[in-house]
């Protein structure tokens, strides 16, 4: 990888330039940036968010106009709705009361046939049916039949004075063309004391006329009837009133019973079988039912048997069927279609007054027992897994238990037609529990309910009628509720409401429009902006790249040239001075380099004149050697060849050896003129060596040659040991080679008195080691670097009768070192000495 | 067998005597000369098969001589040239060799460094 140092001055000074300038300016872009698109961002945050205000601000404005408005809309309506049912349940408290009137009064009478119907033929009251009605051609619905048209001709009211002219309403008169006057008790009967029917007059088909015994259940109507045993309790002058009595209706249909959605069904159409159920079913069979009243007659202080008044229940629906919790106020029919009800509930809670008859909880005429309530699924679930009757199920279960419009009605019930509404065990309609609590401790009011999707305020209110068994219950006779859709009190108000919002989301989706406008133009700017920035922030990325590339090319020509100035100086231009421009520091470096150079300029010419000095010297000393030596040899020439002429011719052995003398004394000095000028030589660096291969047997074997026999002489073993593997030659100059080889060993012979001399090459890596081993006196430690000094021969303990120039090892060394060499020497007093060389196999590649 | 012919051409008497004294004792005829042109004037006028030519001579010195014989064919046509010298130097052996010299025989000489310049010419 490149490091910092590897780029030259220019590139660096662009990089530092790029960073200082370069970065920053994309910095501050940045910023800028960042703050534009920032203020942007606030500004259309706050554009939304402002819209959206307005937005709430309308929808406030909106709701906060017709809030009020709706809510005293339906405050007004629930208050009249409870008024309503409040005064229904009086009502029929009061109609009850009437009744207990009517006991009593019929107590005082003589149980004889005549006397009671009299007694029943005064009390009538009206019952009010509607016209019948029929299906519409196509089978799709009920509709009211042509006589069911209000016929009214009478024009309407109007104001005759103008005081009243404002607001003055008329409603037409409620149709009553149908009212008939009917008996208000089904049956007039006095009891024995022992049960037996003993007078009886009917007002109806529904009660047979036959004198019964009725402590027996069989015997009384629809054999539901447990009054009897009741009567025996009765204290002179007590009542007692009976449950609501009647048998139950079943239907296979809940809503309109029409063709279609009998086929639906896969019934027969027949809804004449079906039960009542006012405009859904307007030909249905009718829940009859009665209330009897019971009392004591007394005869002679005692009671002589009981008197009953079974009012016909009838009288009781006239109470609400006609009741409509709407501007209409009146229905000539029982309607539950629109939402709208009135029903009445006994005082546990059990229907016994609804627009669907087959909804008023009634009896199984067959058993006399109360026929199957509709359950909730769960409910049913259990019961059908207890495998009890359903009084006894019943009668083990939790009344409103967890009602909830969570719940689902059991559809076996449903498709069984099994629909009366007890309201304790009705817990997929939770308005029952709500009813409940409203009425717990008598009393009235009202709620709110989400009901088939509509939400619908309910009313309930007690029925205050106490009397007898009633008495027991602080709901007295039960309760009227009365239903009605929420919406409907203030439709007038939602319009207001509607026109408002509507209004409101046209002004919304044009603040939308306009925010969108705002938001594009803010984009749009922020995307011009962003092109200006990027723009203006590239040139000036590429305006300070180009001066810094300008600038560092500026500094950098000038230190180029200051460069190549020296250069120039360095390659031998020694003249060259660098162009001294400006008085910066450039201009200063070029000045001072320029007067480095003046002193190198004259060193070198110092120098240049040193060393023509030195070499003239060097060559007036090799002239003055080489004539020495000249000069010497030229006598030496004479004294040695006649010295050896004088030893050969010679006579006596006297004479012989003197010539010998003399030879060897001539030789020694011309072996000492040999070596000095061989050290002359090398010390002038004149020496040159004529390097080529030399094979290393062959030289070895010569030289061991020449000292073995001198060895051998002096009773000394001479060994040569050759280390595996060697080379077969070396790079090196045999002559010098074997001169070094020679001095070794012939010092070693020397300097040896017993003992061996061993001569050892071995490979060393790149190197061949040469060693001379003697077994001779060692070498003193503080004489050990001298002996390489010219003239050393260890005078300390040896004598010169060693002989020898005492330039040997010197010249051995110096020799060693110019082949590319090195020469060692260990040594021990007494033991003896290692002489050691190496050379490399072929020479290093050092030298040019 | 004919004797062979040497000259011996030394300004240093001893020298000359030796050389003569060596070659004698080989079996040579050995004729001396003084200096250069003596030699060159003798060698005009006679044929030799050796020639030992000093080098340090007054007036001409023996590389001159040698050149001189070697351009004017003085001597004879199988004249062997052989510079006899104290000069030790390796170049200056060197320089002989290109001179004309058929080889160098370096003072001190003794009976068998003369006896090997003689079997090194082919001339034993």
């Amino acid at each position: 990888m490149k490091g910092w140092s590897d780029f030259g001055i220019r590139a660096k000074l662009i990089i530092i330039f790029v960073l200082i300038k370069v970065i920053p300016l994309l910095v501050i872009a940045g910023f800028a940036w960042h703050a534009q698109e920032w203020l942007a961002g606030r500004v259309s945050t706050s554009v939304v968010h402002m819209a959206g205000a307005m937005h709430e601000t309308i929808a406030t404005v909106v709701e906060t106009t017709t809030g009020p408005a709706i809510k005293a809309l339906d405050d007004a309506a629930r208050e009249s709705l409870e008024r309503v049912t409040t005064d229904t349940a009086r009502a029929v408290a009061m109609f009850l009361y009437d009744r207990d009137s009517d006991i009593r009064s019929a107590a005082l009478l003589s149980p004889d046939a005549e006397s009671y119907r009299r007694f029943l033929a005064e009390r009538r009251r009206p019952i009010e049916r509607h016209y019948p009605w029929e299906l519409t051609p196509d089978g799709t619905a009920w509709v009211p039949g042509p006589d069911a048209t209000p016929r009214y001709d009478t024009p309407p009211a109007v104001a005759t004075i103008e005081d009243n002219k404002k607001n003055f309403n008329y409603r037409q008169p409620e149709q009553t063309a149908l009212v008939t006057q009917r008996p208000l008790f089904l049956e007039m009967t006095f009891i024995g004391l022992d049960g037996r029917e003993r007078v009886k007059v009917t007002t109806s088909e529904m009660l047979s006329g036959e004198m019964r015994d009725v402590s027996r259940r069989e015997n009384t109507f629809i054999k539901a009837e447990t009054y009897f045993e009741h009567l025996k309790a009765l204290k002179p002058g007590e009542i007692y009133v009976s449950d609501v009595i009647g048998a139950y209706l079943k239907t296979p249909i809940i809503g309109p019973y029409t063709p279609a959605a009998a086929e639906k069904k896969g019934i027969a159409f027949s809804p004449e079988k079906a039960a009542y159920a006012g405009t859904e079913n307007p030909v249905g069979k009718r829940f009859r039912a009665l209330v009897r009243w019971a009392m004591p007659v007394m005869q002679g202080g005692k009671i002589a048997g009981w008197v009953t008044l079974a009012l016909d229940h009838d009288h009781i629906m006239e109470f609400t069927d006609h009741i409509l919790p709407t501007a209409d106020r009146y229905s000539p029919i029982p309607d539950a279609i629109s939402g709208n009800y009135a029903f009445i509930w006994d005082y546990e809670g059990r229907s016994i007054v609804h627009p669907r008859h087959y909804f008023i909880t009634g009896y199984d005429p067959e058993t006399g027992e109360p026929a199957v309530p509709w359950l909730d699924s769960e409910l049913y679930a259990e019961w059908k897994a207890s495998g009890l009757p359903i009084g006894d199920f019943l009668a083990r279960t939790q009344p409103f238990r967890d009602q909830s419009l969570a719940k689902k009605g059991a559809a076996e019930l449903v498709k069984a037609g099994q629909l009366g509404l007890d309201c304790r065990y009705l817990n997929h309609a939770p308005q029952c529990t709500g009813w409940m609590n409203l009425t717990r401790h008598g009393g009235s009011g009202s709620f709110e309910i989400s009901w088939s999707g509509l939400w619908k305020l309910t009313t309930a209110a007690t029925i205050p009628y106490y009397t007898g068994p009633y008495g027991r219950s602080p709901r007295g006779f039960g309760f009227v509720t009365i239903g009605a859709n929420v919406d409907d009190f203030h439709r007038q108000a939602t319009e207001s409401k509607r026109v408002a919002e509507e209004v409101a989301k046209a002004r919304g989706e044009d603040i939308e429009s306009q925010l969108a406008a705002v938001i594009g133009l803010i984009s749009d700017q922020l995307a011009t902006m962003a092109r200006q920035l990027s723009l203006s922030t590239a040139l000036m990325v590429i305006l300070v790249m180009a001066i810094a590339v300008w600038m560092a090319s500026f500094l950098t020509q000038r230190i180029r040239t200051v460069i190549d100035g020296i250069r120039r100086f360095e390659g031998g231009e020694l003249a060259y001075r660098l162009p001294e421009q400006g008085n910066d520091e450039m201009g200063a470096l070029s000045h001072s380099l320029n007067l480095m150079a003046d002193r190198v300029g004259e060193s070198i010419d110092r120098l240049t004149e040193a060393r023509l000095k030195a070499e003239e010297a060097s060559r007036m000393k090799s002239e003055f050697l080489a004539n020495m030596s000249h000069e010497l040899r030229t006598p030496l020439n004479g004294i040695i060849g006649f010295a050896e002429m004088l030893r050969e011719d010679a006579e006596t052995e006297e004479s012989r050896e003197n010539a010998d003398i003399i030879e060897k004394s001539s030789r020694h000095l011309l072996d000492l003129v040999n070596s000095i000028l061989d050290i002359a030589k090398i010390e002038a660096g004149a020496m040159t060596l004529a390097t080529q291969a030399v094979a290393l047997g062959t030289l070895d074997g010569d030289v061991a040659a020449v000292h073995q026999p001198v060895a051998a002489a002096k009773g000394i073993a001479f060994a040569t040991v050759f280390g595996d593997p060697l080379p077969e030659t070396i790079q090196a100059d045999p002559t010098r080679v074997r001169q070094v080889l020679h001095n070794l060993l012939s010092n070693a012979v020397k300097f040896t008195a017993s003992g061996e001399v061993e001569l050892c090459v071995s490979r060393h890596n790149d190197d061949v080691v040469f060693s001379v081993r003697d077994t001779g006196p060692g070498i003193p430690e503080n004489l050990r670097d001298a002996i390489f000094e010219k003239f050393q021969q260890g005078d300390a303990f040896l004598t010169r009768s060693q002989g020898g120039t005492g330039l040997g090892l010197t010249l051995a060394r110096h020799f060693v070192e110019l082949m590319g060499g090195s020469m060692h020497m260990e040594s021990e007093i007494g033991k003896g000495s290692t002489f050691s060389f190496r050379l490399p196999v072929s020479p290093r590649q050092e030298a040019e | 067998m004919m004797d062979k012919k040497a000259l011996v051409v030394d300004d240093n008497e001893v020298n000359r005597v030796l050389a003569q004294r060596l070659l004698s004792k080989a079996g040579w005829k050995v004729e001396q000369a003084e200096d250069g042109q003596a030699a060159l004037d003798w060698l005009a006028a006679n044929t030799v098969d050796l020639v030992l030519l000093d080098i340090s001579m007054p007036n001409l010195c023996g590389e001159d001589v040698c050149r001189r014989i070697r351009a004017d064919k003085l001597g004879g046509e199988d004249i062997r040239l052989v510079a006899y010298t104290a000069h030790a130097m390796n170049e200056q052996r060197d320089s002989y060799l290109t001179c004309g010299f058929d080889t160098v025989l370096i003072k001190p000489v003794s009976r068998q460094t003369m006896l090997d310049m003689l079997l090194e010419l082919g001339l034993v």
